[in-house]
């Protein structure tokens, strides 16, 4: 008998420690490291019933391991290798990592394009695994005009005031630069810069 | 005694395609009732027949939310046989296509119906010509509520952000789901293991559902079968009521996870509602936000999750 809450996870992926498929983007991981951490964070009201404080850091150990590999470009190549994992997605805008330069940000801004359309922000989106959903809960920005945006239905849209508004949340989220995606989109829309 | 599963959960009488819908949560003050009422106002809006069932047997109080006085028939009428038939004991609300079967606040005795009276109200529910039947549960994990919960189709457990409230969600759920194992169990040796692993103490040292498929496995591998389709057919939907920021919205995805990796329970996210002082002044003025507050954030947010409700949608994690 284990004692713990779960099977001890021998033959368990590194992905499925951080609740992910094969393939993630290196987002992706991010994400999934950032959620793990607060789901056995000793603050944690979803598990500290459920769990030991010993079951908690070993948990932790356990997310902090596989992210260790996963983040790593290098180890998570001989991970794949060695397990038969496919190599990841790659993504259309290169992964930031947290607190990075400012040369990673300008390589980025570089990139985006002096024109942006609602399809070209939904693959950008669906390429980080992010729902719009759960942009409108972060992001508080009401879903409908979310979709109004990725499908350029711009006489439903909000007065470009407020919509300048939105396109930088919602380009601040995607990783990307805010004021830059406001106006790209923008630059579209008669009248709209 | 021992019951049979179709004893214990009985199959609806021949009659048109409804659903159940139940909102559980284990502990009181959470929201269950205004939750209830106005997902039934919501859904009743979208053009559903809706019959809410207050449930509460012991502390009912849904027409309360509706802005109704307290109904003359009740649910206890109809347990009592002081009606004959269940229709007898629908209230209108006043919204179309919206009815309501009150609970019985008036008697005590009501909250500890016997096995067969429970039957006969659960059939006689699950027959009601409507779309939709919304029940309230009220607080516990008596056995009439857990029933009422597990014939449900969507099964809704609410939590608000609060350690009280997400233990009481927790034993909750391992104690619906307990039921139905003990309920779908082949034979006696694995109904004692079920019956032995609800005392959180137990000499088996079974703490969770993964572990008590673990012991039933050792002693009946062909019981344990039987008992995985229970569990994974166990599929209730968290709401996450009074959230007041981002973290608090991120409770409903790590309940979900937690149930996945630490339980073995495939749960979903329905979706979230916020703490709006308009519903509470709604409350104050004994109506409903839904009518009396239509633009508030809640309102919105009910309606929201009524259309996913339907749809049987949940929220993604986000990665």
């Amino acid at each position: 008998m284990s004692g713990q809450g779960h099977p001890p996870g021998v033959g368990e992926s590194l992905y499925r420690v951080l609740g992910l498929e094969p393939r993630a983007s290196r987002e992706q991981v991010e994400r999934a490291y950032r959620f793990c951490l607060e789901l056995y964070g000793d603050a944690s009201l979803a598990t500290y019933s459920l769990l030991e404080p010993t079951q908690l850091e070993a948990e932790r150990a356990r997310v902090r391991d596989a992210y260790t590999v996963l983040a790593d470009a290098e180890q998570r190549r001989a991970y794949d290798e060695s397990h038969g994992f496919e190599p990841p997605e790659p993504s259309p805008v290169p992964f930031r990592p947290p607190g990075a330069g400012t040369a990673g940000e300008e390589a980025e801004e570089a990139k985006l394009p002096p024109v942006l359309t609602g399809a070209d922000l939904r693959r950008i989106r669906e390429a980080r695994g992010l729902t719009l959903r759960h942009i409108a809960t972060v992001s508080k920005i009401g879903l409908r005009f979310l979709e109004y945006i990725e499908e350029d239905r711009f006489s439903l849209l909000p007065a470009s005031v407020y919509l300048r508004g939105f396109l930088q949340e919602y380009g601040r989220l995607l990783g990307l630069d805010a004021r830059r995606t406001a106006e790209a989109y923008m630059s579209r829309i008669p009248g709209g810069t | 005694m021992a019951l049979s599963v179709s004893e214990a959960f009985p199959s609806p009488l021949p009659g048109p395609r409804r659903q159940i819908w139940s909102v559980g949560g284990g502990k009181g003050g959470i929201g269950k009732s205004l939750l209830t009422a106005s997902l039934g106002w919501q859904l009743a809006r979208m053009g559903r027949r809706v019959v809410l069932v207050d449930a509460d047997l012991g502390g009912a109080n849904l027409h309360t939310c509706l802005g109704l006085p307290a109904p003359e028939r009740t649910l206890g009428d109809f347990i009592q046989r002081r009606v004959e038939t269940i229709e007898e004991v629908l209230t209108e609300t006043g919204a179309p296509g919206l009815r309501l079967i009150s609970g019985a606040a008036d008697l005590l005795s009501a909250a500890n119906i016997k096995h067969l009276q429970k039957v006969r109200v659960l059939t006689r529910i699950q027959a009601l010509d409507v779309d939709v039947v919304l029940i309230d549960l009220g607080a516990g994990t008596s056995y009439n509520i857990l029933d009422f919960f597990l014939i449900s189709d969507v099964s809704i457990l609410t939590v608000v952000p609060e350690p009280t409230s997400i233990e009481n969600g927790y034993r909750f759920i391992k104690s619906a789901l307990y039921r139905r194992l003990r309920a779908a169990a082949p034979r006696q040796a694995v109904r004692q293991i079920v019956e032995a692993a609800l005392d959180p103490k137990n000499a088996l040292a079974i703490r969770t559902p993964v572990e008590l498929l673990e012991q039933v496995e050792r002693e009946d591998p062909e019981a344990t079968e039987i008992l995985r389709r229970e569990v994974a057919a166990f599929q209730p939907r968290f709401i996450v009521n009074e959230v007041r920021d981002a973290g608090d919205v991120n409770i409903g995805h790590q309940l979900v996870a937690a149930c996945a990796r630490h339980l073995g329970i495939r749960a979903s996210y329905a979706g979230y509602l916020h703490h709006d002082d308009a519903v509470w002044q709604s409350v104050r003025r004994r109506r409903l936000f839904m009518s009396d507050a239509p633009g508030s954030r809640a309102a919105e947010e009910v309606r929201q999750l009524a259309r996913g409700l339907l749809k049987g949608e949940s929220l993604g994690r986000g990665y």
